[in-house]
């Protein structure tokens, strides 16, 4: 896909005069079509985003169920950490790839994008001091979990019905219509079951997303070139 | 009336360059601008064949190139006009029909 786009650049840009020869409308549609595919590197390649958070919440809430002992325990530290560490690496991914992606861009979309990040955090932050508050007010371990599972995936489906609405990209909103309906049945699989749903059917829905990006690409690739 | 290039084709992005300049711009929101580095690096152009086609593109009214500052450097913007989308719309259009719909 890229090797098409790199050389029907190559066929571009050679020096003005040859511009004016007459182009035929065979040729015109491909040159458009080949510098579309090339503009995608303008806007975040999903493939990258949604499959990075699949494998983070397959793995990071995997280890989590794994790492309970048994109904009274929370889990286990190790597990604590390689979590955060994949959300952590998550996250940097994807800020790093959608700034590297957007960059150069200015107008009404940076600030849209900048807000929106700018929301993530927000939304992230007050659920963790709720949760703090929940734990505070002497909620135990294994609640805490239940009520922290349920509430990730509150805040990730309504940040993609955001999504959906502000780029018009309809399968965000249905994945995030499934984070929600996983959230909320997740407490009522009980704990720590709610660990090893959200690795699943959570992690699975945004792995599908991926794979869907994929297609996407390769369809793409074979029409467009 | 068929024939390539006839007319019907408008002459300002009936031209390789200009045409994929056109097109990379189309990509962003109405609105947004490109900084001339980066549609500079999607084109794999040089500056100066860049500017040319720009030029014409803004004599057309089809592009707008705002220059600013970010800090002390200079920096140029590029920005596709209501007009200039319209353009090259109808040139997709019209392409596509004279290739009875093909490529769709």
């Amino acid at each position: 896909m890229i090797d098409d786009a790199r050389r029907t650049t190559g066929d571009g840009t050679g020096p003005a005069p040859q511009d004016d020869a007459a182009l035929d409308p065979a040729e015109s549609l491909r040159l458009i079509r080949a510098q579309q595919d090339r503009a995608r590197d303008l806007t975040p390649d999903g493939r990258v985003v949604y499959g990075t958070w699949g494998v983070a919440w397959l793995v990071g809430y995997g280890a989590l169920w794994f790492s309970v002992d048994n109904a009274d325990s929370a889990a286990g530290a190790w597990a604590f950490v390689l979590f955060g560490t994949l959300v952590l690496a998550a996250i940097a991914t994807t800020v790093v790839h959608t700034t590297r992606r957007s960059r150069g861009i200015a107008g009404p979309s940076a600030q849209v994008g900048t807000l929106y990040g700018i929301a993530w955090g927000i939304a992230f932050t007050a659920m963790s001091v709720t949760l703090g508050g929940l734990a505070t007010a002497g909620a135990s371990p294994d609640v805490v979990g239940l009520a922290a599972n349920a509430m990730s995936c509150l805040v990730v489906g309504m940040l993609y019905f955001l999504t959906a609405l502000v780029w018009g990209d309809r399968r965000v909103y249905v994945l995030g219509a499934w984070i929600l309906l996983v959230g909320a049945v997740s407490p009522y699989v009980g704990y720590p079951g709610s660990y090893l749903l959200l690795a699943t059917a959570a992690g699975g829905g945004f792995l599908v997303m991926a794979g869907a990006e994929v297609r996407a690409a390769r369809r793409r690739a074979a029409t467009g070139g | 009336m068929a024939e390539p290039g006839g007319p019907g084709l408008d002459p300002v992005i009936h031209a390789a360059s200009r045409l994929r300049v056109v097109a990379t711009l189309a990509a962003l929101v109405p609105g947004d601008k490109l900084s001339f580095p980066r549609l500079q690096t999607l084109l794999d152009m040089t500056a100066g064949n860049l500017s040319t086609h720009l030029r014409k593109l803004e004599d057309a009214g089809y592009v707008v190139v705002h220059k600013t500052h970010e800090g002390r450097t200079p920096a140029t913007y590029v920005e596709l006009t209501a007009r200039g989308r319209r353009a090259f719309e109808q040139y997709t259009e019209t392409i596509t029909a004279l290739l009875g719909g093909a490529g769709r």
